[in-house]
């Protein structure tokens, strides 16, 4: 297990510095480099030459990208080049306030999704079931901008009950029950992505179990349809899920820009495209930097949680009754 | 009693026979090949079959839009702008810059159902090629693949589609490019697997004691076996496509005008949903058609390809054919 | 005569398809006595496994049903009982063990609890006197250590001990009946006998009857007192296992017998094995199912299906080679029938 264990944080390691490289790379690719990037037009040559100095991007570019990862390593994720601003000053807001509308929207989908799922599995082309389809397949064709829109349209504009945009209203700033109220339609469009999938990966997980011969063993041994369920098929139905929102943690992270964009949440992503607009190259680097280690901690926690979940990858085990 | 038994069995048995006492089955009608059983479960599929239909409307009015519409998508007219639906020749009315929305709508299918299927068939080509680049090699060349799907996996996509198309410019062939390069993960993993996969059997370790060469059965094998998941990898990447070209151009990183697209034009409604809500509503269905008729035709092959039975007869049809089994008495 | 313990009558199983249904079993009619091992042998795909699932009435969870038929259990109908009734039979008085012994056992449970489960369903014993049973199980199906091997997870276990532990499970209520699907197959050939010995051991132990289903005719000779052979879901001959062996009449049991190496003088010959494949049961041919196999086919073979003829006191086949042999005096002409003892 701490062998495992090891390796695996390692190899985490490993697709961040990958990851940092790429993100580097692409800024450095660009026609013109960072500095005629950033440039506004009109900008004597040499004003630019000394802005490129101040900010270090004169020196060779593997120089450049030893001296960004170690400030990025020791927290210090750089000056914007409009305002000199800290990065870290524009950006951890903005983080906080997606993590708010993510958390909320995806432990809604989870809380509807799973049980659901499981039910759809046990009465398969059921009614619910059929539902569950419906929905996963609008989920996946639909784009969720343009839910965003509709849902703006009806409930904002047309009859009035929901705010059409931003995280608070104006006089209401950090009241908890104002945020809560922004929240409802921003987060129906995410449940509604994420029910798409994780329902279906519910089901499809349990279903595979159900097929299982333990479970056709259970049945023999004459153990009640109900405790098949929840006792001898759920445990194992559950390691893959758990795998697989470890792996969809990059759209859960992602996926929330253009929501952010139509209702106007002052998140990361929409910081993101603002930032992107106007070229601010140090703030797209630490986004995606940050991203990045989300999702491969993420994905690191999945696979370490899946070994202990799941004895038969459990090394050196203990033992013991299980429950 | 049983001398009776006696007395039957050796003309059972046949007395010696050196021959196999069992005839051969002989030869039934050839099986029909897998194309083509493929084929049929596909067109007895009612969603598959809606799914193309809906996909081949698109596909037949975005070619023919200029002989649909006489009007120019991007011709500003000011003096017709924002005019209801069904005003003179405008089917859909106009926009804010009276700009026909129908003739808009038709170009914007172009686009989108242009960039849908290169993408798709740029990244199957990348995935095949790594995946089985990837799978041949072994060793440190599948490690480095193997790293590079993490990372490409890793970083939110549409943040690297953002990035690309916000340092590059937005030029559709870059979108196309970036695109690609952002999806075609599933279809390397897919070919590395099969390939693996094949690479173990014992046809292939057979083939090769008679000297015949192990690569080209492998390609051969693994163009056969890999070609229906990736057909549908295909077309379910052609869906995902063109919901990220819309939600790149609704972010302004995408189509510019003159140009259009839907998501563009979805962007522009935001502005003006006071005004005419139902500008909203047109480009996100024909969005939404679009996605749905390509997943359905993907579903579909899957769905097809697959042997096993998935149907399930509700209780109520079983019941009736056991009435009806014990009524015709056989 | 022993007392009866299973008797299945015209059992009809069918699994639903796109077109309709697809007959698996089609009229069989098996008698199990008290402390007797019937081997139920055939290709795969014959209909044997469909047959041990309708007894068990798993049947239903694997997508087919019962259509026609009995099954009873000490004069008890199991074909029409709730699934509910049913779950206090299953692994009560019949158990079951099946194939591959990995795969049975639930992955994520220890061994020891999998064996107390079922004694905690049926017997309502606590928690502690449940597991200290198992433990006893284990000992008793020949499990070293078994204290601390109750503390394991299958995927700790080699393919033989999973299945002494499956043995375990079935036996644990002491059932009258046990059914093992191909109990031996997916294990190492000097493990398969070793399986088969216990099984056998057990039975005397406990006394209970066996249905044994299996493709190999030669674990068939060492352990069966009776043998019914299976073909395209159909039960072409039945008898003592002195009869099948000694006196066999169906074209397709002397097939089977012909195929086990060094049987009847064909030692040193090269292996003999039936030509052809079994018929989809979704297109039998017509009349006899395997005429277009079978060496001595006549005209009527592919016109009428024969019905059980019987030629001995324990002995009937489905054959129009005995037509004129049939010690009930009637020739039991195609489609219906199949009770040749009514």
């Amino acid at each position: 297990m701490t062998e495992y264990f090891i390796r695996r944080l390692l190899q985490s390691i490993l697709v961040l510095f990958l990851i940092s490289l790429v993100a580097f790379g692409l800024i450095h690719a660009a026609p013109g480099g960072p500095t005629q990037m950033m440039m506004a037009p009109g900008v004597s040559p040499e004003t630019a030459k000394i802005q490129a100095h101040n900010l270090g991007l004169d020196k060779p570019v593997p120089t450049q990208y030893v001296i960004w990862l170690t400030n990025m390593l020791k927290g210090d994720l750089g000056h914007t080049f409009k305002n000199n601003l800290p990065v870290g000053e524009v950006l951890w807001p903005t983080v906080g306030n997606t993590i708010k509308l993510m958390a909320f929207a995806w432990f809604i989908a989870l809380l509807i999704a799973i049980p659901w799922g499981i039910y759809n599995s046990t009465k398969v082309y059921g009614i619910s079931d059929q539902t569950a389809n419906f929905v996963s397949y609008i989920g996946f064709a639909m784009p969720a901008f343009w839910f965003g829109i509709i849902l703006q349209e009806l409930f904002s504009l047309k009859l009035d009950w929901l705010p059409l945009s931003d995280m608070y209203d104006m006089d209401k700033q950090g009241n908890f029950g104002n945020l809560l109220y922004h929240l409802i339609l921003p987060c129906s469009v995410l449940v509604l992505g994420f029910l798409a999938s994780y329902s279906k990966y519910a089901r499809s997980s349990m279903l595979e179990v159900l097929e299982q011969d333990y479970i056709r063993t259970a049945r023999a041994k004459g153990v009640p349809e109900r405790k098949v369920i929840f006792r001898h098929a759920l445990r194992n139905a559950l390691i893959p899920i758990i795998t697989i929102i470890g792996l969809d943690l990059p759209i859960l992270v992602g996926g929330a820009t253009l929501t952010e964009s139509v209702f106007n949440w002052p998140g990361m992503g929409r910081l993101f495209v603002e930032m992107a607009r106007s070229r601010e190259y140090s703030v797209l680097m630490a986004i995606t930097l940050i991203t990045a280690v989300v999702v491969v901690a993420g994905n690191f926690i999945a696979d370490i949680l899946y070994k202990i979940v799941d004895p038969r990858v459990k090394l050196g085990s203990k033992g013991g009754k299980s429950a | 009693m049983s001398d009776m038994n006696i007395e039957t069995a050796p003309n059972v048995q046949a007395s010696e026979h050196t021959e196999p006492a069992i005839a051969p089955l002989p030869p039934s009608k050839k099986p029909p090949g897998p194309w083509m059983t493929v084929v049929k479960k596909f067109f007895r599929n009612p969603y598959a079959v809606t799914g193309l239909i809906v996909l081949l409307f698109f596909v037949v009015i975005s070619v023919l839009a200029n002989v649909i519409t006489p009007y120019d998508p991007a011709k500003i007219d000011l003096m017709n702008a924002n005019l209801k639906p069904g005003t003179g020749d405008h089917l859909l009315g106009t926009d804010e810059l009276g700009r026909d929305i129908f003739s808009r709508l038709l170009h914007s299918g172009q686009i989108s159902l242009t960039v849908g299927f290169s993408v798709a068939a740029i990244s199957v080509i990348i995935g095949t090629l790594v995946g089985a680049i990837s799978g041949f090699f072994g060793g440190w060349i599948d490690t480095i693949f193997m790293r590079l799907i993490d990372v490409m996996n890793s970083i939110p996509t549409l943040f690297l589609n953002i990035l690309v198309m916000a340092i590059f410019g937005t030029k559709i062939h870059y979108m196309i490019m970036i695109l690609a390069f952002t999806s075609w993960m599933g279809v390397a993993r897919l070919v590395r697997g099969t390939y693996l996969q094949l690479r173990e059997m014992q046809y292939v370790e057979a083939a090769r004691a008679i000297g015949v060469s192990r690569t080209g059965i492998i390609f051969r094998h693994l163009l056969r076996n890999a070609s229906f998941p990736i057909i549908v990898n295909a077309t379910l990447m052609v869906g995902g496509a063109i919901l990220s070209e819309s939600g790149l151009s609704y972010l302004g990183l995408g189509i510019q005008a003159p140009a259009t697209s839907w998501g563009l034009m979805l962007s522009n409604s935001q502005e003006f949903m006071l005004i005419d809500p139902l500008q909203a509503i047109y480009p996100g269905v024909c969005i939404l058609a679009v996605v749905l008729a390509v997943n359905f035709i993907g579903d579909g092959i899957r769905d097809a390809m697959d042997p096993r039975q998935k149907k399930k007869i509700s209780r109520r049809r079983l019941d009736k054919w056991r009435k009806n089994y014990s009524k015709s008495g056989i | 005569m022993a007392e009866k313990l299973l008797e299945i009558r015209n059992l009809t199983t069918a699994f639903m398809s796109e077109n309709g249904f697809v007959k698996a079993t089609d009229r069989i009619s098996l008698n199990i006595e008290k402390g007797q091992t019937l081997c139920l042998v055939g290709e795969s795909g014959s209909g044997k496994s469909v047959t041990s699932l309708s007894i068990m009435r798993l049947i239903d969870y694997a997508g087919g049903s019962i259509l026609e038929g009995n099954i009873r259990f000490n004069g008890d109908d199991l074909a029409t009982k709730e699934q509910d009734q049913m779950r206090s039979i299953r692994g009560n008085k019949i158990a079951m063990i099946f194939q591959d012994p990995m795969s049975a056992l639930n992955p994520v449970f220890t061994v020891g609890e999998q064996i107390a489960e079922s004694l905690r369903l049926h017997q309502n014993k606590s928690h502690s006197e449940a597991w200290k049973e198992a433990i006893e199980l284990l000992r008793l199906v020949g499990i070293p250590a078994p204290e601390m091997r109750a503390k394991q997870y299958p995927h700790e276990l080699s393919g033989g001990m999973c299945q002494r532990v499956v043995i375990a499970v079935a036996l644990a209520c002491k059932p009258e009946l046990l059914i093992a699907d191909e109990p031996t197959t997916a294990l190492d050939v000097t493990v398969q006998a070793q399986i088969l010995e216990l099984l056998m051991k057990l039975k005397e132990e406990l006394g209970m009857a066996i249905l044994l289903i299996t493709h190999d005719m030669g674990v068939a000779a060492e352990v069966a007192d009776h043998i019914a052979v299976m073909y395209a879901g159909s039960i072409v001959e039945q008898g003592t296992v002195e009869e099948i062996f000694s006196n066999p009449s169906h074209p397709y049991t002397v097939g089977l017998l012909q195929s086990i190496p060094g049987f009847e003088g064909k030692r040193g010959n090269e292996l003999y094995t039936i030509k052809g494949t079994i018929p989809g049961l979704g297109n039998l041919p017509k009349g006899c199912r395997f005429n277009p196999r079978c060496p001595h086919v006549m005209d009527k073979c592919r016109q009428v299906e024969p019905g059980d003829i019987q030629i001995g006191a324990e002995h009937s086949t489905k054959c129009w080679l005995y037509e004129d042999k049939d010690r009930n005096g009637v020739s039991v002409s195609g489609g219906i029938g199949g009770n040749a003892n009514g």
